[in-house]
C-alpha cells in the first residue's frame, strides 16, 4: 500500500513543531537493516499521540480561569482562579517561573512539589487538583485555595488575635497529623515553619510548600544538610549530618509548637553559628554523653561554655500554659539526639491530646481579623454622619428622574 | 434641547411685541415702577406664569390687590391675578417657564413603562411627549396652540389612567423615602455600635491597668490579692491572662476559655462530639505484612554501626519499612478487573480477593 499523499502531507507539516526528535520518515530501514513498515500507519501514530497529549493539556487548561495575582515569589507566581464550569469552585494557580539555571528542564523544587503533592492526599496537606502547562512551557499547579492566610500571621498579630491552649492543641494536632502522614508515606518535608502552614476556609491547617521535600534516602545515600529554614533547623543538620531521618521534621514541629505558645520565634538565630549557640543555651549543649558520636560530625562546633540539658522545670516556666503533658511533649520533640527524639506516630499517641482542654473545633479556631463586618464598620467610621453606604443597591446609584415638583 | 442663558433666546421664539423679559438681577430695578434695589434692599421680584413678566412686590400689590388687571408691560395684554404671582426659582426666566411647562406636561403624561406592551411603544410615547413639550416651550404660536389642545385632549381622554399613575407615583416616592431613611438608620446604628465597642475596649484596658496597680499596691496582703485575681480572671479576658502562671494552677482555670470568641458556646451545645482522635481517623498499619524489628539484610549490616548514619539519626527501621511497603505496593490491584468490572465489583468479590491477598501476604511475611 502506497503512502497516501493526503495523509503523509499533514504529518510532515506537523513534524515541524514536534519537540521530540524522531527519526526522519524517509529512513525506511532500522539499525539492523530490517525494512520498516512504510506508509501512513506508522507515520500517523506518533504525532497523533502527541496531539492527544497536547489536547489533554489544552482541555485541562481550559477547565480553569486564571484571575488576579495573589502573590509573587522568587520561583513562582500565585494567581486566584476558578473552575470554568463552576465559578464558585475557587482554586489557587501556582505558575512556576522559568528559571535561568534550569532552562533545559523543570526546576527541582517544582518537580519535588509535583511529585509529592500528587501522591499525598490528606485533609491536613494541601491538595493538588490539576497540573497543566501554559504557553512557553510554563508549569501551572492548580492547588486548593486556602484563603485565610497562614499560622505565622496569627502568631504575629498579637493585638488582634488571641488564642488559648485549646486552639494551640487543635493546630498542633493538625500539624502533627500532616507530618505523620508524610513520614508514614516515607516523605520528608524539610521546610516546616508557621508560614508554610496555611489555613483553609473552614479553619483547617494544611501543610504546604513541598519544594524541599524528598523521600527517605536509601542507606549510604547522602542527603543535603542545607535544608529547613534556619530557626527551625535541628542540630544534626546544623552539624552537617548527611544521613538523617524524619526526626528533622519533628524538631521543626517542636519549634512551631514553642512559637505558638510564646508567640515569638523560639530560637531566632541570625547565622548558623548563632543558631547553634542558641540551641546550646536554651536546650543544652550536645555532647558525647547525651548524643554519642556527635563530636565526630563534620561541622560540630559548640560554644566553649557547656550548658547542661534543660530540665522540665525550665520549660515549665516558659511554656506552662499548655499544661504538664504539653510541656512533656514539647520537651520530647526537642531532644538533641535524633535517635531518641519522639516520632510523629509517638507524638500522636501522647497523653496530651486527651487532656483538658479539648482541642478547639476547627470552625471555632481564631482567624485573621479584618473580616467583612469589621471592614464595614471601619468604613462606617470613616464616613460623616448622615451619609449612607456607598453602594447599598442599584436604586440609589442610578440617576433619578429630575423631580420638578421638589424644586418648589 | 439647549438652554442658552439670557432672555434674548426666549424673546426670539415666543416673545410678544415689546415684552422683553429681563433677567432678574440683584442690581436691577423694577421695570414697572423703576424702584432700585439700592433704595429698597428688601425688594423682591414676582412673576406670573401667564406671561413671565417680572415686577416688584410693591407693584404687584398696587396693581392686583383690587382684582384682576392687565399686565403693566407695554404690549402685553394678558389679564393677571394676584393669586398667580410667585417668586421665580430660577434666575433665568426662560428656564423657569420651561420647568413650569414640563411639570404640567408630566402631570398629564405620566404613563410608566409597565403601561406599554413593548419597549418600543414606550419609547415612541416618550418621543411624542418630548415633541409636544418642545412645541409648547419653543414652538411658534400655532404650534403652541396645537400642542396645548393636544394636551387637553389627552387629559380628557385618559383621566382615570392619569389619576391612577399619579397615585402610584406618590406611593413609590414614599417607599423610596422610607428605604433611604432605613438605610441611614442602619448605618447610624452600625457606627454607634462600633464606637461603643471601641469605648468598651478602652475602658477594659483602663480597668485592667487599675487592677494591676491595685494588686501591686496591696502586694503584702496575699489573701486579698488572691481573691481579687480570681474575680478579675473571671471577667477580664486578656492575652496576659493566657501567660504561663495562671494556667499552671491545676483546675483553677479553664484554659480553653481564655480566647475570646463570639458564638462558640452556642455551636458547641448544638453539636456534641466524640472523643478527640489525634490520628484523625487514619491508620497505616499495613494489612498484608508485618514489619518485625529484626528485619535485616546482609547489605545493610555495615550501615547499622556506621557512625555517620547512627549519629545523624538515620533510621534503618524506616528503610526496611519502606522497602516492605514498596515491595507490596500495587499488590491486590488488578487493572484487568478494574477495567472490566469497574465499579460493578461486588462486595463479596472484594472481600474474597482481600482474604486471598492477606493469606499470601502472610506466607510472604519473612520471619
Amino acid at each position: 500500500m502506497g503512502a497516501s499523499p493526503l495523509v503523509a502531507y499533514p504529518t510532515d507539516a506537523l513534524r515541524q513543531h514536534d519537540p521530540f526528535k524522531r527519526q526522519p520518515l524517509s529512513t525506511n530501514t532500522s539499525a539492523n537493516g530490517t525494512p520498516l513498515l512504510p506508509g501512513p500507519g506508522r507515520a500517523q501514530q506518533a504525532p497523533k499521540s502527541l496531539d492527544n497529549l497536547e489536547q489533554m493539556n489544552e482541555d485541562e487548561k481550559r477547565k480553569y480561569v486564571k484571575g488576579k495575582k495573589l502573590g509573587e515569589g522568587t520561583y513562582a507566581n500565585v494567581y486566584l482562579g476558578h473552575s470554568r464550569s463552576d465559578p464558585t469552585f475557587k482554586v489557587a494557580i501556582k505558575k512556576i517561573k522559568v528559571q535561568k539555571e534550569y532552562q533545559d528542564g523543570l526546576p527541582p523544587d517544582a518537580v519535588r512539589e509535583l511529585k509529592y503533592l500528587k501522591e499525598l492526599h490528606h485533609p491536613n496537606i494541601i491538595s493538588l487538583i490539576s497540573v497543566f502547562s501554559s504557553k512557553d512551557q510554563n508549569l501551572n499547579l492548580v492547588l486548593e485555595l486556602l484563603p485565610l492566610g497562614d499560622l505565622e500571621m496569627l502568631i504575629r498579630d498579637v493585638e488582634r488575635v488571641s488564642y488559648g491552649a485549646a486552639d494551640i492543641k487543635a493546630w498542633m494536632g493538625m500539624l502533627t497529623r500532616a507530618v505523620w502522614f508524610c513520614h508514614d508515606n516515607f516523605v520528608l518535608h524539610r521546610d516546616i515553619k508557621p508560614n508554610n502552614l496555611l489555613i483553609a476556609a473552614d479553619g483547617e491547617v494544611k501543610l504546604a510548600d513541598f519544594g524541599l521535600a524528598r523521600s527517605f534516602a536509601d542507606p549510604g545515600h547522602k542527603m543535603t544538610s542545607n535544608v529547613i529554614t534556619r530557626w527551625y533547623r535541628p542540630p544534626e543538620l546544623l552539624f552537617g549530618a548527611r544521613h538523617y531521618s524524619g526526626a528533622v521534621d519533628i524538631w521543626s514541629v517542636g519549634m512551631v509548637f514553642a512559637e505558638l505558645i510564646i508567640r515569638n520565634p523560639y530560637l531566632p538565630g541570625n547565622t548558623e553559628v548563632e543558631q547553634i549557640s542558641l540551641i546550646c543555651r536554651q536546650i543544652g549543649t550536645p555532647t558525647e554523653e547525651n548524643w554519642p558520636g556527635v563530636t565526630q560530625l563534620k561541622e560540630y562546633t559548640v560554644p566553649s561554655q557547656v550548658f547542661p540539658v534543660q530540665k522540665k522545670d525550665a520549660y515549665m516556666a516558659r511554656f506552662g500554659s499548655v499544661g504538664v503533658e504539653g510541656v512533656d511533649l514539647l520537651a520530647k520533640t526537642l531532644i538533641l539526639n535524633p535517635k531518641n527524639r519522639i516520632t510523629a506516630r509517638q507524638m500522636l499517641e501522647h497523653k496530651w491530646w486527651h487532656m483538658d482542654p479539648k482541642p478547639t473545633r476547627k470552625e471555632d479556631l481564631p482567624r485573621k481579623s479584618g473580616s467583612e463586618a469589621d471592614e464595614k464598620a471601619a468604613n462606617d467610621l470613616k464616613r460623616r454622619a448622615g451619609q449612607v453606604g456607598e453602594e447599598p443597591d442599584r436604586g440609589s446609584r442610578v440617576a433619578r428622574k429630575l423631580d420638578f415638583g421638589a424644586a418648589r | 434641547m439647549s438652554r442658552r442663558p439670557g432672555a434674548g433666546y426666549y424673546t426670539a421664539t415666543a416673545a410678544k411685541p415689546g415684552g422683553g423679559m429681563p433677567l432678574i438681577d440683584k442690581n436691577d430695578m423694577c421695570p414697572v415702577c423703576k424702584m432700585m434695589r439700592y433704595l429698597n434692599p428688601d425688594m423682591e421680584f414676582l412673576i406670573n406664569p401667564e406671561c413671565y413678566h417680572s415686577m416688584c412686590t410693591g407693584c404687584v400689590n398696587r396693581l392686583f390687590n383690587d382684582g384682576p388687571n392687565q399686565c403693566p408691560y407695554a404690549g402685553c395684554h394678558k389679564t393677571l391675578r394676584r393669586k398667580g404671582f410667585k417668586s421665580a426659582f430660577f434666575g433665568d426666566l426662560a428656564v423657569e417657564r420651561e420647568v413650569d411647562l414640563r411639570r404640567r406636561v408630566n402631570s398629564v403624561f405620566n404613563q410608566v413603562e409597565d403601561d406599554f406592551e413593548t419597549l418600543r411603544d414606550y419609547n415612541n410615547y416618550l418621543q411624542m411627549v418630548e415633541d409636544l413639550t418642545f412645541d409648547l416651550v419653543n414652538g411658534t404660536e400655532t404650534k403652541r396652540r396645537e400642542a396645548e389642545a393636544q394636551l387637553l385632549q389627552w387629559e380628557m381622554d385618559h383621566k382615570p389612567d392619569i389619576e391612577r399613575n399619579r397615585k402610584a407615583g406618590r406611593e413609590a416616592e414614599e417607599q423610596t423615602r422610607r428605604r433611604l431613611q432605613a438605610e441611614q438608620e442602619l448605618a447610624r446604628q452600625r457606627r454607634i455600635a462600633a464606637i461603643q465597642e471601641q469605648e468598651e475596649e478602652k475602658l477594659a484596658l483602663v480597668r485592667n491597668r487599675e487592677a494591676v496597680l491595685d494588686s501591686m499596691a496591696t502586694g503584702g496582703q496575699r489573701v486579698q490579692l488572691k481573691k481579687r485575681g480570681g474575680v478579675k480572671a473571671a471577667d477580664i479576658t486578656t492575652a496576659a491572662a493566657a501567660s504561663a502562671g495562671s494556667s499552671l494552677l491545676p483546675g483553677s482555670l479553664d484554659v480553653g476559655k481564655l480566647s475570646i470568641r463570639g458564638l462558640k458556646e452556642k455551636k458547641k451545645t448544638a453539636a456534641p462530639e466524640g472523643p478527640y482522635d489525634p490520628f484523625g481517623g487514619y491508620d497505616f498499619v499495613p494489612s498484608r505484612y508485618k514489619v518485625h524489628s529484626g528485619l535485616g539484610h546482609p547489605l545493610l549490616e555495615r550501615f547499622e554501626h556506621d557512625r555517620a548514619h547512627v549519629t545523624g539519626g538515620y533510621s534503618l527501621e524506616e528503610f526496611t519499612a519502606r522497602a516492605m511497603f514498596e515491595a507490596f505496593a500495587g499488590l491486590g490491584v488488578f487493572i484487568e478487573d478494574e477495567k472490566e468490572v469497574g465499579i460493578g465489583l461486588s462486595a463479596g468479590e472484594v472481600t474474597g480477593m482481600a482474604a486471598g491477598i492477606a493469606a499470601t501476604g502472610h506466607v510472604m511475611d519473612p520471619r
